[in-house]
Order: C-alpha cells, then structure tokens, then sequence
C-alpha cells in the first residue's frame, strides 16, 4: 500500500493493486493516510546527519519483501485484509532485515556512507578516495601491505599513495577533492 | 499450522538477509572506457576489464579493475614518467583521480604493463554505460620534454618526480662507485629501516562544511604560527604563517614567502610538519601555492593559502596537533625550470627520516630487497 501510494511499485503490480483497492474500502483508507503522511513529511529531509534516501530505499525494500512474503502465503486477492498472524510475521521480518542491514552495512561495508556534502579525501584500508554524500571513487594499491606505501595529503584537497607494485614499477596515485 | 509456517518464514527470510543485502555480479565489458589521443607517443593493447558490483542496502559498491599494456611509440625518446587521468561522474563532485608510473626508463618500442583497480560506491544501483573514464594526461620523456593535455599538472609533478629520481640515482651510484658493493648494502640498509620506521599519520581532507575536530585531551583552539627550515639554496624562502588549530584538527593554513631569486617563480610547494604532545614530528600535508594564475617576481611575495581542514589521527586515536613546521619543498619558475631541495640539505635538517622516499628511492630499496645486491648493482649501472 505504501509502494502504491508513492508510485513505488511497477506497472503490473500497480494495475493488480489498482483492481483490488477498487473493491476493497480498507486498503482505500490506508493509502489515503499513506498519501497524507507523504504530504507532511517533505520537511523531514531537512534534518541534517541522517540518510534519508537510504533509509527509504530500505524501508521500501522490507515493505517488498513482506508483501512477497504475504503473498507467498496468500496467493490469492483478498478481499478483507490479511489474517492475523500474516501482517505481523511480514513486520517483524521486515524490521529483522532492516536490523540485519544495518549490522552488515556496519560491520562490512567498505566504508560508511554519509550523507554529509562535504567532499573529503581519506586513506582507507587499502587505498585512497575522495567522497560526497553517498558517492565516493577510490584508487586501489590491493596486496602492498601498509608500511610499503606512503601516503601524502594535500592541503588542497588532494591525497597521494605511493607503493612499488608486483612489476616492480613505482606507482602514485593520487585523487582530488577539486 | 499457519504459525508454524510464518515463524519458517521469518527464520528464512533472516536467513536470506545477508544474501539479499550482498548481492555480487559481474558487469559488463565496457564499464570501464579507455581512450588516448590518436598522435599519443604511447598506445594500449592487451585491455581486460573486469567489473564486479555488489549491493549494500541501497547503496552499490563496484570493483573496477583495468589491466593493459602501454608500448612507448615514438620515433627516439625515452619515457621517464606516464600520468593516467581517472574520472568518475558516478561521484557528485566528479570524482577525479590519477595513476602516475614515474622512475620509468622506457624506450622507442618497449612496453610495460600498467593495472589499475578502483572502487566505485554510488547510491543506486542501475548502470548504464561506462562508469569510469581513463585517459591520457601526460608523458615525461628522459630529455624532460612533455606530451599531454596535462590538466592534472602532470607536468610538474612528473618533473619534480624525475628530478628527485635524479638526484637519489646519483647518490646511489656514488656510493657504489665510492665505498663498494659492502657500502652500497649499508646505505640501502639505512634506507629500508629508515622507510619503516618513519613515523606517520593517518590524515583526512575536508573542502567546505564545519569543524568537527576531536581531541585526546583538553585543548585550546586558535592560530598557531608555523616555524620553518630554510635551505640556504631555496630560490623562495617562508617569511610567515599560521593555522587554526583545534585539538586534532588544523583548518585554513597560510603561508607568505618571498622569491629571492633573480627569477619569476610560477609554483611553489611547502611540507608541513606536526608534533604531537611528546614533541614527535611527523609529515602532516604537501601545502601548494594557491593561485593558478602565480606569476611571482624576484623580491615579492605571495601567499599559500587552502580553505580546507585537515585531521589528524594515529593508530586511530585523533592526534593533538602541537608545533607546525614548514620547508618549501619545490619550486618552479616562468621558464619551466624546477628546484627541489639537494639530499644533503634535507640529511643536514634530519628530515630525511620524516619525509617519503623518492619514487626512485623506494624502487631500487625494493628491487634490493627482492632480487638482491646483484640485481641493483646492475640497475645502476644501466642507466
């Protein structure tokens, strides 16, 4: 219903919706109040160190994967809501997706992502990178261990990574924040 | 029943987070673009292309990895140093990178292989086209005359790069040439534990955006002066600067110097020291004249100034940043010409345990210690 009320979904589960909102008063009213709470929330986006877009992506991703969920129980419409047990099973293995997210997207993840503007220039496990936001590009010296390599930071915004690789050859690479 | 069936539900679909969450599949050939310019005085063959995402939550991390080989094909010269350009528009800023291959004795008709890997992390996960464009930005030959559209400043930083090459190359083969085979061992000896045990910082550059320094122990935050080191020979010579300085965090440094040449001076470069608390130093950032546009001229002066922050840590603890310290460390003039400071300037301002090797150095101290005494003694007397 969420998907559906922000245009989410795709064209034939939004025809399949369509038909089923269309008799069902329930579900009209819940997209009704979907839509309400997308009209208030815009602001939101405002609040600065958090992830929106991320977050939402996820958000969107647990409500697909509970809807698939009920529907693998219930392949068929219904024309009343689902049954008891079904709804909540789809919630809590949505919430243990998004708590299982963001323990690997913690404890794994390259680097975080952030949702800061700042464009910034780091070292990182095994290379060099300059990043904004959720984007970020990085130089990669893979199998020269840390004390062969010499980093030099740039005032300007610039950061250096000098290694010898497997060839022999003297490599630097460098990357910008400008 | 049916809640025994959700309950198998839920423990799958747990189950399945880490897969649906990690997805990893290659890409196809293409994501990577590779072009040179058609009279280039080198070319690419051999190109592979290997391309892997993987899905994090939202986000997508992409493992580039490019493998070629560049034939030097012009008619006499020798190349000394090759610039690659890498630009990303996946990064809002237009993440820009380079990969420079200096130290290079290359001649009309030979090859070398080249391998560049990146890691691309871009919000979504729709790809479409070539995410990553690698191009030409410049090629060094030994007789220091340059080919390249050069928008990276590839130019300079090669020439300073051969220049170092040049000077570390020299005292090698005077080493060998003074004191023999057994001096040349103690001198590379020096050098690799002199490379391991140089003391260094983690550091990260910020353009724009507040401060948000952290800090081991109570500080105060203000300007702090910079003190110098002045090479009797150095063509510019620091006059004064400072910092803001807040716990590990130092922002918006300047630093005025004077050309006391006979002749107009078109870059300059200083490296900057930091101490910590227990009085050790350590190569904090190279600091670059901040006007593309310098002309500077005999008896003026001008100013290094950047509008970035820089934080410190070691070990991953933030460093307090105590003294600062500054030397120039490159100069170029109108006419082309470059100065860097001789070996023994810096040995006589024991900054030689502070700072990276040259490019060079670090090269023949590796082939040293990958093939032995034999193996270098030959490079040396090659060249």
């Amino acid at each position: 219903m969420a998907l559906h009320a922000g245009g989410d979904l795709g064209a034939w589960a939004n025809w399949r919706t369509d038909r089923h909102v269309a008799r069902c008063a329930e579900c009209r009213q819940e997209i009704a109040a979907f839509r309400a709470a997308r009209r208030e929330l815009p602001d939101a986006a405002e609040i600065p160190g958090v992830a929106w877009n991320r977050l939402a992506a996820q958000m969107k991703a647990n409500i697909r994967l509970g809807l698939t969920l009920g529907e693998l129980e219930e392949p068929a419409p219904r024309e009343a809501g689902p049954s008891a047990w079904a709804r909540p099973a789809a919630v809590f293995a949505g919430l243990a997706t998004l708590l299982a997210a963001g323990f690997i997207l913690q404890h794994n993840g390259p680097h975080p992502i952030r949702a800061s503007q700042d464009v910034e220039v780091e070292t990182t496990a095994n290379g060099i990178q300059v990043r904004q936001g959720a984007g970020a590009l990085g130089l990669l010296h893979r199998g020269a261990s840390d004390i062969d390599v010499n980093y030099t930071p740039g005032a300007q915004g610039a950061m250096s990574a000098q290694n010898v690789d497997d060839t022999g050859h003297v490599t630097v690479t460098n990357v910008y924040a400008n | 029943m049916r809640t025994r069936d959700a309950a198998r539900w839920v423990v799958l679909a747990l189950l399945a987070a880490p897969a649906l969450l990690a997805q990893d599949y290659p890409l196809p050939a293409g994501s990577i673009n590779v072009s040179f310019p058609g009279d280039s005085p080198v070319l690419f063959s051999g190109l592979t292309d290997q391309s892997r995402g993987t899905a994090r939550g939202s986000a997508m991390v992409i493992d580039l990895r490019v493998s070629m080989v560049l034939r030097n094909v012009s008619a006499n010269r020798q190349i000394h140093g090759v610039t690659l350009r890498v630009v990303s528009q996946e990064v809002a800023v237009g993440g820009k990178g380079s990969v420079t291959y200096p130290s290079l004795h290359v001649g009309p008709g030979e090859s070398f292989p080249v391998r560049i890997e990146m890691q691309l992390m871009r919000p979504t996960q729709a790809v479409n086209g070539p995410l990553v464009q690698v191009s030409l930005d410049g090629v060094l030959f030994g007789d220091l005359t340059f080919y390249g559209d050069n928008r990276l400043n590839s130019k300079r930083i090669m020439t300073a790069e051969e220049l170092e090459a040049r000077r570390d190359r020299e005292y090698y083969k005077r080493v060998l040439q003074e004191t023999g085979v057994n001096g040349l061992r103690s001198a590379v000896l020096e050098s690799l534990v002199r490379q391991s045990e140089r003391p260094r910082l983690d550091a990260r550059v910020t353009r724009g955006g507040p401060s948000v320094a952290s800090s081991a122990a109570p500080v105060q935050s203000g300007a702090e002066n910079f003190a110098f080191l002045k090479f009797p020979d150095s063509p510019v010579a620091p006059v004064g600067g400072s910092a803001q300085v807040s716990g590990n965090e130092a922002r918006d440094p300047r630093v005025e110097v004077r050309n006391n040449s006979s002749k107009d001076v078109r870059y300059f470069e200083l490296s900057w020291l930091v101490s910590d608390a227990n009085g050790q130093q350590y190569l904090a950032a190279s600091l670059p004249a901040s006007d593309p546009a310098l002309l500077l001229k005999p008896s003026r002066t001008a100013q290094a100034a950047q509008d970035t922050a820089l934080r410190f840590t070691r070990n991953g603890e933030p460093l307090n940043v105590g003294r600062m310290t500054g030397f120039v460390s490159q100069v170029e003039f109108a006419d082309g010409q470059m100065w860097i400071p001789s070996r023994q300037a810096l040995e006589n301002a024991s900054l030689m345990r502070l700072i990276a090797p040259s490019a060079e150095e670090q090269r023949l101290t590796d082939l040293y210690r990958r093939s032995g005494m034999n193996a270098l003694v030959e490079d040396l007397k090659k060249y």
